[in-house]
């Protein structure tokens, strides 16, 4: 799809699929829609504390979630309407990561005594400590140092201005390598994968499948009762029966998981 | 406390501040009488929402609602699968529900329609439900319409809503009428239901639809067709074919039909029928309208 338009028509079936949980579809999807995707990333001025290919995951996520919820009954074309749940997802996720921590008083003692420690290192060697030497000095482990340390960082802004050695001006978000959009969003459709085999056909066993599938010819020709059984080696009452149960466990399957299969709340 | 049947209220909110600590106090007052206690928002207000309830917020289900609201039908089955998780635990539930919504029309529509069946959905459950809305992000149309789904809001203390209005003829008004579609082909399967989901699956295949989603239409399908048979006087015609890029089954019977715009939302309990509400679950619409062929259900895959 990457390089053709496709037509409104084209776009429309490719929506319904993604929707209908055909990974296919989905990538194709994003696929289309990466660079615009890309193009409300960049308007997102993140300061550095939210790195790009989150903000691409969740353009991604949100672009899934318009596709399950568009119909074409609302005359808005897609990305019309997908822009606005694209968008929606970073804001989101730049809230969510850039709020002010708030520390326990257990961290908040914790980060006083590493600074502390710093400080006295630095006025009695004039050299910041090491990450085991402030360990040894405040008597934390690495792992419990690295988690306050993190807190502590300030964020290095993407905007901030480097001076290369020509002279010419970059920013640090300039700097970084952009990784490949397909890295992205792999993340994202692996969850959807996750999802995809919890459908209700999976209560079915293999037997329960095979009749059904051979039965209402899904993927297949349709095969009579009898000449199911005749593969099977049962009866075609037999096979009647297994066909109704089958049915039947579908039915129930949606009784008993009341949020339809899909991911609930 | 929560009163034996549900309790759908509502609050508008100007900022942050207020939306926090109006939750708050109420989810507080909730787990202090033995309730349990669920905040539904997307994940940066829930982080907020952790952070203000505390020690508290341990004994508070936190449901990130970021991809829930695809369906009205869906919704309403998965507030009602969690409620009933938690009534196995706790007398009665307290909710906080953040209401989200797109940027057309025509969805905030569909949507203060699902605020409306949210009042019928699971009325039998003991559950206090507080839906809030943010005044500064959401549309005038979704904020005018707070008053009529939702009978108590917060003011100074709980106050009725002049405006509510009935659930089912609030659902009715802003349920569009099913336009005719032309494009659909019929077949006769007369009443047997073996028949009947032998050509449908054909007409499935035929059409390439996927064998998972095939099966999704074949289970829905059959729900509707053994209505017809049961409750309709027998199948007059079915239609299928593809419609806005979907597959549509669409089954005509003979007998007079039903006039319940919310058929098929309600929770199933003693009392109700269980067909519409699997079909809605299984697929993206359905529809019962009176055609000049006699009573019609569609089915959108």
């Amino acid at each position: 799809m990457r390089g053709s338009r496709p037509s409104a028509e084209q776009e429309r079936e490719l929506v319904v699929a993604a929707e209908a949980g055909d990974e296919a579809a989905c990538r194709q999807l994003v696929e289309l829609f990466l660079p615009a995707i890309g193009g409300i990333a960049r308007r997102f001025n993140i300061g550095g504390q939210v790195q790009r290919s989150e903000l691409m995951q969740e353009g991604v996520a949100g672009l899934l979630f318009a596709a399950r919820r568009y119909d074409p009954r609302m005359e808005t074309p897609f990305w019309g309407y997908a822009s606005f749940w694209v968008r929606k997802a970073m804001q989101e996720l730049v809230a969510e990561l850039t709020r002010p921590a708030t520390l326990s008083d257990h961290a908040v003692r914790g980060l006083a005594r590493v600074r502390a420690a710093q400080r006295a290192h630095a006025q009695a060697y004039g050299v910041e400590p090491t990450s085991a030497q402030l360990a040894a000095l405040t008597g934390f482990k690495r792992a419990q140092l690295d988690r306050l340390l993190a807190i502590d960082r300030a964020p290095r802004s993407f905007e901030e201005p480097l001076r290369a050695d020509d002279g010419t001006a970059a920013t640090f978000g300039e700097m970084v390598a952009d990784p490949r959009p397909e890295k992205e969003y792999e993340q994202v459709l692996d969850k959807l994968e996750i999802q995809a085999v919890r459908g209700h056909a999976e209560r079915l066993d293999e037997r329960e499948r095979t009749v059904l599938w051979r039965h209402y010819g899904l993927g297949q020709p349709p095969q009579t009762l009898s000449e199911i059984g005749a593969g099977l080696g049962l009866t075609a009452e037999r096979i009647r029966q297994i066909n109704q149960g089958a049915l039947e466990k579908l039915r129930e399957a949606v009784m008993q998981s009341p949020d339809g299969g899909g991911a609930g709340i | 406390m929560t009163s034996a049947a549900l309790r759908h209220n509502a609050f508008v909110y100007d900022n942050d501040e207020e939306y926090v600590a109006r939750s708050v106090a109420f989810l507080k007052e909730g787990l202090q009488a033995g309730e349990s206690a669920i905040v539904a928002n997307t994940r940066d207000a829930l982080a907020m929402m952790r952070d203000a309830l505390g020690p508290d917020a341990d004994r508070v289900a936190f449901v990130d609602v970021s991809a829930t609201y695809t369906r009205p039908a869906r919704a309403v089955a998965a507030y009602y699968g969690t409620f009933l998780e938690h009534l196995r635990r706790a007398p009665s539930v307290r909710a906080v529900a953040d209401f989200q919504v797109g940027p057309t029309p025509a969805e905030w529509q569909e949507w203060i329609a699902y605020e409306a069946i949210t009042n019928l959905a699971y009325s039998h459950l003991p559950v206090w439900v507080v839906c809030t809305y943010d005044a500064n992000g959401l549309p005038d149309p979704v904020l005018e319409s707070v008053g009529q789904t939702h009978c108590e809001l917060l003011g100074h203390g709980w106050q009725d809503s002049d405006d509510f209005e009935d659930p089912r003829a609030l659902v009715r008004k802003l349920t569009p009428e099913p336009d005719p579609l032309l494009e659909l082909r019929s077949f006769s399967a007369g009443d047997d239901l073996e028949a009947f989901r032998e050509q449908l699956a054909s007409e499935l295949m035929a059409e390439k639809v996927p064998a998972g989603k095939a099966l999704d239409m074949l289970v829905a399908g059959t729900e509707i067709a053994a209505n017809a048979v049961r409750h309709g006087a027998g199948i007059e015609e079915v239609r299928v074919g593809r419609a806005e890029g979907r597959f549509v089954c669409e089954v005509v019977d003979r007998g007079g039909g039903f006039d319940d715009p919310v058929a098929g939302y309600l929770a199933p309990r003693e009392g109700t029928g269980t067909g519409l509400w699997v079909a809605r679950q299984l697929t993206w619409r359905v529809e019962p309208f009176a055609s000049p062929r006699g009573f019609a259900v569609r089915i959108w895959l």
